[in-house]
């Protein structure tokens, strides 16, 4: 029957995508990945933005392999982590031995955490992939509950609450160098995540990657076609794990310590947020993610404690109103530019700036007295807020950026569907031009 | 000449206490192109689904090229050589009509699960691929989102992903519905001319795309076959044209 179809409502209406093949434009992400690899530790040269920049390279790697699962497979694992953290426990293992002796270089550390975070997604993904959709979620949150339970349970091999701790400049050095300073641990980390970020790139582009992309969009059609779905997932699922091992691995030989939170629900939680903020669409959403999620709680974090207020509130906003995330905006952005057409839009957006603003001072201020209202009954000083004195239990406080924030929500509910409208209109002149 | 391509023996189908498929038996030779036509609701999508492992059995057996595939999962009957199409259409959305091809084409061309090799190393697979979407008129389209195409050319890949795989036996469940006349005409000319040397059994309403094509027909109504041999057996059968009573009897006569 026409109109009988399966297909999302909001696939069939986009203006008509090209979907990209590789080749010049790869080769030029690639090099510019490993000039910024090899470049930014001398603009970021102190102590912090070296350490910044590490936390950076492994969360790139652990939001690729959540996205293997999620943007490739179509599989929302909400216990990632587990890998992650049983990876890093996995290194820090053969880390200590090496401490006690063992004749390996520690830049093949992250090699075990590789296979710890295989090994664990052996079994995790055994059970999971039978299933898809909602039922392998919930499946993925029992088993990061066990995993987490199981890690308290044994403190021979997990350390109990300390953790377990080693040294990484106590193995054998290398040529000279040992790794015990930052800029030799950034450049080995550096390393580990480019290469582990290749290896993932590849993988999409190989049968397995292919399928992976197919069981996403309808696993029912890969059965007719003479693949097993759960296979699939399986295989992905196992890739996935000892991908996030990899990124355990750095982190237990960046941080030389591997805890119990290292695995629970807010790592998962927070390679979820990552992934999705960057964008699942596209391979390099994930990365960009891990950079932005990575210095925003940073940023955040030195200058308000309700930090974590404010990335839940970026991931509800980018879940409702981006759901492609940074790299779905960017994405749906480039042929209207390249067709020369960005200039159009320019006038729509600038209108939106204000609107954008008042939300977002409106916003702020309702989180940081709805935190510090807490944190005032508690016993704390409320303290200032743009040099002003805070008191959140005056409800006159409250006045302002509830208005604030009702004149920006208001204003921006009658210039975004301009701007929307004027977006739809640039795509759709951009497709007909190219086409 | 040797066992038929397929071969369905009593099979039986009910849902819950409504039986669909009563003791339904049916021999396709290899090579041949066999309509299988009826009302609606007679049960014919539900014979798809039990024969490519979509559905269960109640009771029966099910033959591929003289062996049983009873109970067999769909992708294990589809490595024995069958491959199907669906009424509803079921494309890989966000994929392009390549990639769609491509996966498609896959397990013919021995891809495995390997995540190892490049998928573009396969060239004998995307050479396929380019001259099956010229067969499709999809061109064109190369590099487009399935789930961005046009109905007609939605209609188009998915028989073409049936047809891609090499199976010798295709299943095809109304293949032109919802085609333009000069769409349908494109269509049959392109099952023509890809079901030589294959078994080709299609559900098919317009009939003269059944006569246009079928070396015969089977009749389905109310979970039975109440006819089965060649086109002109069939036109003439009274049960048949008591079936058809309407507007589709008269394109019978």
């Amino acid at each position: 029957m026409p109109g009988e179809t399966q297909l999302p409502a909001s696939v069939s209406v986009r203006p008509a995508r090209r979907i990209g093949r590789g080749g010049r434009g790869a080769a030029l992400a690639w090099g510019g990945a490993i000039a910024i690899a090899l470049i930014a530790p001398h603009l970021f040269a102190s102590g912090f933005g070296l350490s910044l920049l590490c936390r950076m390279a492994i969360a790139i790697v652990f939001a690729l392999s959540f996205n293997m699962l999620l943007g490739q497979g179509g599989m929302l694992d909400f216990g990632h982590a587990v890998f992650f953290g049983l990876g890093g426990f996995a290194t820090m293992h053969l880390l200590k031995l090496v401490d006690g002796g063992l004749a390996l270089p520690v830049v093949l550390l992250p090699l075990a955490g590789a296979l710890g975070g295989a090994l664990a997604a052996l079994p995790a993904g055994w059970l999971a992939t039978r299933r898809e959709g909602t039922s392998f979620a919930m499946i993925t949150l029992g088993i990061a509950e066990l995993a987490v339970a199981l890690v308290v349970m044994i403190p021979q091999w997990f350390g109990g609450e300390e953790g377990v701790s080693g040294d990484r400049s106590g193995g054998v050095a290398l040529f000279g160098f040992d790794f015990g300073s930052a800029v030799q641990i950034y450049y080995v980390l550096a390393a580990w995540a480019l290469l582990a970020a290749a290896l993932m790139w590849g993988v999409t582009r190989t049968p397995l990657g292919r399928l992976a992309n197919a069981v996403r969009d309808n696993p029912l059609r890969v059965d007719f076609l003479g693949y097993d779905p759960a296979r699939i997932r399986f295989l992905t699922f196992l890739l996935a794990g000892l991908f996030a091992g990899v990124a355990g691995g750095m982190q237990a030989l960046n941080d030389e310590i591997m805890t119990v939170s290292n695995i629970g629900s807010a790592a998962s939680g927070a390679v979820l947020l990552m992934t999705y903020i960057g964008g699942v669409g596209t391979f390099s959403g994930p990365v960009i993610g891990a950079v932005l999620v990575t210095l925003l709680q940073v940023a955040l974090g030195t200058v308000t404690d309700a930090w974590q207020l404010y990335s839940g509130l970026i991931f509800v906003a980018m879940v409702l109103w981006a759901p492609g995330g940074i790299s779905g905006i960017v994405q749906s952005h480039a042929p209207i530019l390249r067709a020369g057409r960005g200039a159009r839009l320019l006038g729509p957006y600038l209108a939106l700036l204000p609107a954008v603003g008042l939300t977002l001072a409106g916003t702020v201020g309702l989180a940081e007295l709805a935190y510090r209202l807490q944190a005032v009954r508690g016993g704390a000083r409320a303290g200032r807020l743009f040099g002003l004195a805070v008191a959140p239990t005056d409800p006159w406080q409250w006045l302002l950026p509830l208005a604030l924030f009702v004149l920006g929500a208001w204003l921006l509910s009658r210039l975004a569907p301009p701007a929307r409208a004027a977006w739809q209109e640039a795509a759709a002149q951009a497709a007909r031009g190219v086409s | 000449m040797s066992a038929p391509a397929l071969s369905l023996r009593s099979l039986h189908k009910s849902f819950g206490a409504t039986s669909i498929l009563r003791d339904v038996s049916l021999d396709i030779p290899a090579g041949t192109r066999h309509a299988i036509i009826g009302p609606n609701g007679a049960g014919k999508s539900t014979l798809f689904h039990l024969v490519t492992g979509r559905l269960r059995l109640d009771r029966g057996s099910v033959w591929l090229a003289g062996d049983d595939i009873t109970g067999q999962s769909p992708h294990a009957i589809f490595r024995r050589g069958l491959a199907r199409s669906f009424q509803v259409t079921s494309l890989f959305p966000r994929l392009s009509v390549f990639e769609n091809l491509r996966v498609a084409g896959m397990r013919a061309a021995g891809c495995g699960h390997a995540f190892w090799r490049r998928i573009d190393g396969f060239a004998a697979l995307g050479a396929r691929i380019e001259e099956m979407l010229a067969l499709l008129d999809l061109g064109p389209r190369r590099d487009v989102a399935a789930g961005a195409l046009a109905y007609a050319e939605q209609r188009a890949l998915e028989i073409g992903l049936a047809l891609v795989g090499g199976a010798h036996t295709i299943l095809l469940d109304e293949p032109t519905a919802g085609m333009s006349r000069a769409e349908t005409e494109r269509a049959v000319a392109l099952l023509r001319r890809l079901s030589a040397g294959r078994t080709l059994v299609m559900i098919e309403h317009d009939l003269s795309v059944v006569f246009d094509l079928a070396d015969a027909i089977t009749v389905l109504a109310d979970g039975g076959v109440i006819a089965s041999g060649p086109p002109a057996s069939v036109r003439g059968d009274a049960r048949v044209r008591a079936a058809y009573l309407g507007a589709a009897a008269e394109v019978l006569t």
